[in-house]
């Protein structure tokens, strides 16, 4: 069968039965918000990628990219934010290939909502879709299990409370770029210091009709500290009591060479020992 | 007709009455039917319509027959607004795209384009999937198949292997 490969549930169904224990499920902690303001939207993101209680990257890159002007933020299983945005992306560079229009920010949402519904959730997609197009700047969520959001500023992942609360006091109408940034920016950090499974940097998108500006580790609020002390040895620690120094030139008056018997005994030291 | 958007589930609704053994009407008779009670059992008069898949994950059956589904979802809506002729002159476009484009398996191809990745341009421009591409085009499945060279297939096709 094309596509997926379901041929090992059954075994693993029966492992199961029999007492070995399936595999947990990883919860992937994230902080992804997105927020629009006058003239353009913004997408933010942590950098932490979790695996369980393992930090498996701190300085992830959340933020896909989809078309010159749309990206998407990602929360849930890396990978599928991963692929499935790549998979997205090519699907719509043929339909704009096909329609000859730039494309939408719609047609992307309805893209993944379609895709990801077909798929029942078993493809753990958590996304924030933001673009420009000609019909404007737009700001989706969409969840694993195919449900989409409209709002003017969202908040997905672990971190979603922490950063909803933020935009919940402070967001106000028609904002302008810099305040737009810092909020998301302030929303991300809320995330990073509140939620244990964000952390690290912050990255933040703003795409305006015009362009889009990717701004990698925007904010680096968790600096690795340098240790207090030095656990190096200093050059010439430890004493010696005899130095010789060897050139390269001189490595040949160290080496023995020893002729080797005639051909017929050649092999005498592989011939099998035999009790005399 | 009903106009299903989602394939079915794929585990039965119901079960067979007849599956029980003839003298004991109700029992489950294991040598007739077979050791599960989910499956149904292999006599069953054709009950079950549903393509049989090799495992009971509930996802499979849904993706083996999505694109089947919505094709006969399109296919009802057009019967219904159109009449019956539309859905059977683009079923048999279809057909005849199918039996008359061939592209050696070496270049990825094969006979009748309604596989993934077939190559047949034609059938995926008249079933709308021209310019889409999925998991399915890109792991087909097989991978591991042992490459047919085009020699072998050429005379295969016109009966040169004496």
């Amino acid at each position: 069968m094309p596509g997926f490969d379901f041929s090992n549930h059954n075994r693993n169904l029966a492992l199961h039965a029999k007492g070995v224990p399936l595999p947990k499920a990883t919860s992937t902690g994230t902080t992804i918000v997105g927020c629009l303001y006058d003239g353009g939207v913004v997408i933010a993101a942590d950098t932490r990628a979790t695996s369980g209680p393992i930090v498996a990257d701190k300085n992830c890159e959340k933020l896909h990219y989809i078309s010159p002007q749309i990206w998407c933020a990602g929360a849930g299983t890396a990978a599928d934010t991963e692929f499935t945005t790549a998979l997205i992306s090519s699907n719509l560079e043929l339909h704009a290939l096909s329609t000859g229009r730039k494309p939408r920010v719609v047609t992307v949402m309805t893209m993944l909502k379609q895709h990801l519904f077909r798929y029942q959730g078993h493809i753990g997609a958590y996304l924030v879709v933001a673009g420009c197009d000609p019909t404007g700047a737009h700001l989706f969520t969409v969840h694993a299990h195919g449900s989409t959001d409209k709002l003017p500023y969202v908040t997905m992942g672990s971190g979603s409370l922490a950063a909803m609360s933020v935009f919940e006091t402070q967001w106000k109408r028609d904002m302008t770029r810099d305040e737009a940034v810092k909020l998301c920016a302030d929303a991300i950090q809320a995330g990073i210091f509140n939620d244990l499974g964000s952390g690290s940097n912050v990255d933040v998108c703003v795409i305006t009709p015009e362009k889009t500006q990717l701004m990698r580790n925007y904010i680096t609020p968790n600096v690795r500290e340098k240790k207090m002390r030095d656990y190096k040895f200093q050059r010439g620690t430890t004493a010696w009591l005899d130095e010789r120094v060897v050139k390269r030139e001189e490595v040949r008056k160290y080496v023995v060479v020893e002729e080797v018997e005639g051909a017929v005994d050649r092999a005498v030291g592989e011939r099998m020992e035999v009790d005399q | 007709m009903a106009l299903r958007i989602v394939p079915a589930a794929g585990h039965p609704a119901y079960t067979e009455a007849a599956i029980g053994a003839p003298s004991a009407p109700g029992v489950h008779d294991t040598l007739r039917a077979n050791l599960s009670l989910t499956t149904p059992a292999p006599k069953a008069a054709g009950a079950n319509a549903h393509a049989t898949t090799a495992s009971f994950h509930p996802l499979e059956s849904r993706l083996s027959q999505w694109r089947a589904q919505q094709e006969s979802l399109k296919m009802e809506m057009l019967r219904r607004q159109f009449g019956v002729a539309e859905p059977v002159k683009r079923q048999m476009e279809l057909s005849i795209v199918r039996a008359g484009e061939w592209q050696p398996a070496c270049l990825t191809g094969g006979f009748g384009g309604s596989a993934p990745g077939s190559g047949n341009l034609h059938a995926d421009i008249l079933s709308g999937r021209d310019c889409e591409i999925g998991w399915e085009d890109v792991f087909t499945g097989e991978e591991m198949r042992d490459q047919v060279d085009f020699h072998v297939e050429m005379e295969t096709r016109f009966g040169m292997n004496w």
